[in-house]
């Protein structure tokens, strides 16, 4: 275990960069494995954009490399091909190594004072584990028949062999459970680690609240991606060896046969929790850079903490909401609908207590700081709207609308990214060794924010004017007509939001080689992994630290000059 | 004991707890992949409604009582050896070979059910309860297979001096993983077999 063997630091190439069981350089694979995805990923996004905008017309420049057959025009089944991996890669492949594969990675142990993750080699062997994960999928897209079109939430009978023939669906199955797996070993360690390896003196309620989040998200990982490892098992098998869990009886023997609809529970019972999976970290880490930022003590610590347990919890229980239109008993509805009202609450009490963090604070708007404010942002308008798909009446309306597209991307996407952008502005110093550019990251925040905006909020317009998800060619229904130029200003705004994302690779890429070099602290925080030197040393601290202050003393009026306070040290008296 | 057990270090009681918390956390999330399949057993069972379906071949009652049994003996028998292990008492790798042996007496009658049944014209294709016999008893028995490899490992460990009171941590977290597939079988015996 770390901390009663150290080993000498690994000297060949392949042992420190490539198996490496530091936490540091894991952490460095995921957040390089995650960003790639986004890239791909993100193009994704831009051709189905294309699609909506222009219908039947052959996408510009990478078109006829990618579809030769019909001249560079996106046929129905790859633009179903493009909206599925578009969904998987992201979630899957994106932000949850980038949020909790890459800053849990990081954070955890340097946070909380420790040598390295508690199961060093399990941490190895998580990342290699979604990297075959991601290699599967990526292999699904070559198969005959291509990859799978059945959406990312993979609905039977769409996604067992009545709907989609070929190996994609199978492989895209396959890829799900390993990197399922490779977040519950991921979540082992971290609250693992969290619990037996804080430093001296460190009190739960002097963690920074990154961890608090990372925690969560490491709870929910452990407890609900097995429901989707077993769900995914169960549709392997209908598909591989004929079984009957998901495919109705009168399709297959007419004997007995199996649901369709047991499915969308196993998965929502997942893929809620999976919302929060994503979620929580960047609430965490938006919490600790609002305080930081703000030059104050993050308002109500234990309250947040407390609402982000409310939430972790809550979150388990509130998935029938994405199931009422599945015909469903109409009390069992009605008490999901009231549970995930509920959510609301705890929500609005992290609000609270963000804004008033910042309230009368010495802001210092850097680029984290200004993609921190971001997540208010556009967390508040998902979560504003998610109000209407929380109410049955209004659901049945608006389910399988752009309305729900752009609810969604706002909370678990926009959110969980920007809280991603947060953090890598903000750890890139301490990562690399050198700053990333402020002024290329403000541009990079502000050609982000708006057009982001003008995407999913135009979506919620044309979703209730009736604009279907998923559809290949909406233009082919005359009622959709008159919204064409609803798709054009999102597919408008949605290039100008990709093409901002090539200023933050730009700044990434040329910071961490040729970036100026950065100091120990340049951000003046007290939390533990910035009073190491950078960058950090083999086995992070040569002498466990102890901890005496909290993560969030800043401007104490005893603190004379200077305006924090590492948490090494006593505050005066 | 050996010179190895000499050389190798006495465990940290500490990292040993590190293990054993590990090893809880990660039964508890199996225990959530076990009870979504054992969640769909329910749901399709219901759904089925005459259960079991009149008119299908069964898996052999008899044949399946005598896999518990041995299942259940192997584990008594791993426990019993854990005991000993720790208290640096005889008997250490002897019961532990009965638990393995005991173990794979288990695969053996398992894989007899499966045969016995293709055999008989049944098939995971055949209907729901055959998908759900087959799909569920398939998933415990890979992690069985994994599990009789931990134990096999841990034999030849005893032997060698590996694992012994000084260095009792992963024996006992592969006897917990033991003790938790005996778990998911009665439950799936329960499941087929009684209820």
């Amino acid at each position: 275990m770390s901390g009663d063997h150290i080993h000498p630091e690994p000297t060949s190439f392949l042992k420190k960069h490539v198996f490496s069981v530091d936490h540091k350089v894991i952490a460095k694979q995921f957040l390089w494995f995650g960003l790639i995805w986004l890239l791909v990923g993100g193009v994704m996004a831009m051709m189905i954009r294309w699609q909506l905008a222009n219908p039947g017309s052959p996408v510009p420049v990478i078109g006829g490399l990618l579809f030769p057959r019909t001249g560079g025009v996106i046929d129905p089944a790859s633009y179903n091909m493009l909206f599925t991996m578009h969904g998987t890669i992201m979630i899957f492949l994106g932000l949850t190594p980038v949020l909790i594969g890459a800053f849990g990675n990081w954070c955890i142990p340097l946070m909380i004072g420790a040598r390295d993750m508690i199961f060093p080699l399990l941490n190895m062997l998580s990342f290699w584990t979604v990297a075959l994960g991601g290699a599967v999928g990526f292999y699904s897209l070559f198969v005959p028949l291509g990859a799978t079109e059945a959406g990312w939430t993979g609905y039977p009978t769409l996604s067992t062999t009545v709907g989609t023939q070929g190996d994609g669906e199978t492989l895209w199955a396959v890829a799900v459970f390993l990197i399922g797996a490779s977040s519950i070993m991921g979540g082992i360690n971290y609250i693992t680690t969290i619990i037996r390896l804080r430093a001296p003196g460190m009190k739960w309620s002097d963690m920074p609240l990154t961890v608090w989040g990372l925690f969560f998200t490491a709870v929910l990982n452990v407890l609900f991606l097995p429901v989707i490892g077993s769900a995914m098992l169960l549709l392997i098998m209908d598909r591989v060896f004929g079984t009957s869990f998901y495919v109705p009886a009168s399709i297959m023997s007419g004997a007995s046969g199996g649901d369709p609809i047991l499915y969308q529970h196993l998965f929502w019972i997942f893929g809620h929790p999976e919302v929060y999976i994503l979620i929580l970290p960047a609430w965490g880490i938006v919490a600790d850079l609002l305080s930081f930022f703000a030059r104050k003590p993050a308002f109500g610590y234990k309250v947040t903490v407390g609402a982000m347990f409310a939430v972790t919890v809550l979150s388990a229980v509130v998935y029938g909401h994405h199931m009422f239109t599945t015909g469903m008993y109409a009390m069992l509805g009605e008490s999901f609908m009231l549970l995930t009202m509920i959510i609301s609450v705890p929500g609005e009490i992290l609000f609270f207590n963000w804004l008033h963090t910042i309230w009368r604070g010495s802001l210092r708007l850097t680029t984290s700081m200004l993609f921190a404010l971001g997540v208010i942002f556009v967390f508040g308008l998902g979560g504003l709207t998610g109000l209407y798909l929380a109410t049955i009446s209004t659901d049945i309306f608006l389910h399988d609308t752009y309305f729900v597209v752009g609810h969604f991307h706002l909370t678990m996407a926009a959110s969980a990214l920007f809280g991603a952008f947060g953090a890598t502005y903000f750890f890139f110093p301490k990562m690399f060794g050198r700053m990333m550019s402020e002024k290329l990251g403000k541009l990079h925040f502000w050609l982000t924010i708006v057009p982001l905006t003008v995407v999913f909020c135009t979506m919620f317009i044309s979703g209730y004017g009736g604009m279907p998800r998923r559809y290949y060619d909406h233009t082919s229904a005359d009622y959709l007509v008159p919204l064409q130029h609803l798709n054009t200003i999102t597919t408008h705004s949605a290039f100008l939001l990709g093409a901002a994302q090539l200023i933050f690779a730009w700044n990434f890429i040329r910071s961490r080689w040729w970036g100026p070099k950065a100091s120990d602290n340049p951000w003046e925080v007290g939390t533990l992994d910035w009073q190491m030197p950078t960058p950090v040393p083999h086995y992070n601290f040569k002498e466990i630290p102890v901890v005496k202050t909290g993560p969030h003393e800043f401007s104490h009026p005893k603190l004379g000059d200077r305006d924090w306070i590492p948490q090494t040290e006593e505050l005066p008296a | 004991m050996t010179t190895l057990a000499m050389d190798t270090p006495r465990e940290d009681p500490r990292s040993r707890a590190n293990a054993t918390l590990g090893m809880i956390f990660f039964i508890g999330s199996w225990s959530m992949a076990f009870g979504t399949l054992f969640l769909s057993f329910l749901i399709l069972r219901e759904r089925v409604g005459t259960w079991p379906p009149p008119g299908i071949v069964l898996p052999s009652f008899p044949m399946a009582t005598v896999a518990t049994l041995v299942l259940l003996g192997s584990s008594v028998a791993v426990h019993a050896a854990v005991k000993r292990g720790r208290a640096d008492a005889g008997g250490f790798a002897g019961l532990w070979a009965l638990g393995t042996v005991l173990g794979v007496a288990f695969a053996a009658l398992q894989s007899w059910l499966w045969f016995d049944l293709l055999a008989a014209g049944s098939g995971p294709q055949a209907g729901t309860y055959e998908s759900l016999f087959f799909g569920l008893t398939w998933v415990h028995a890979a992690h069985v297979v994994v599990a009789l490899l931990a134990l096999l490992w841990i034999q030849l460990g005893i032997r060698t001096g590996r694992y012994g009171a000084h260095r009792i941590s992963t024996v006992q977290n592969t006897a917990m993983f033991w003790h938790f597939m005996d778990v998911v079988w009665v439950v799936l015996y329960l499941g087929f077999f009684v209820f």
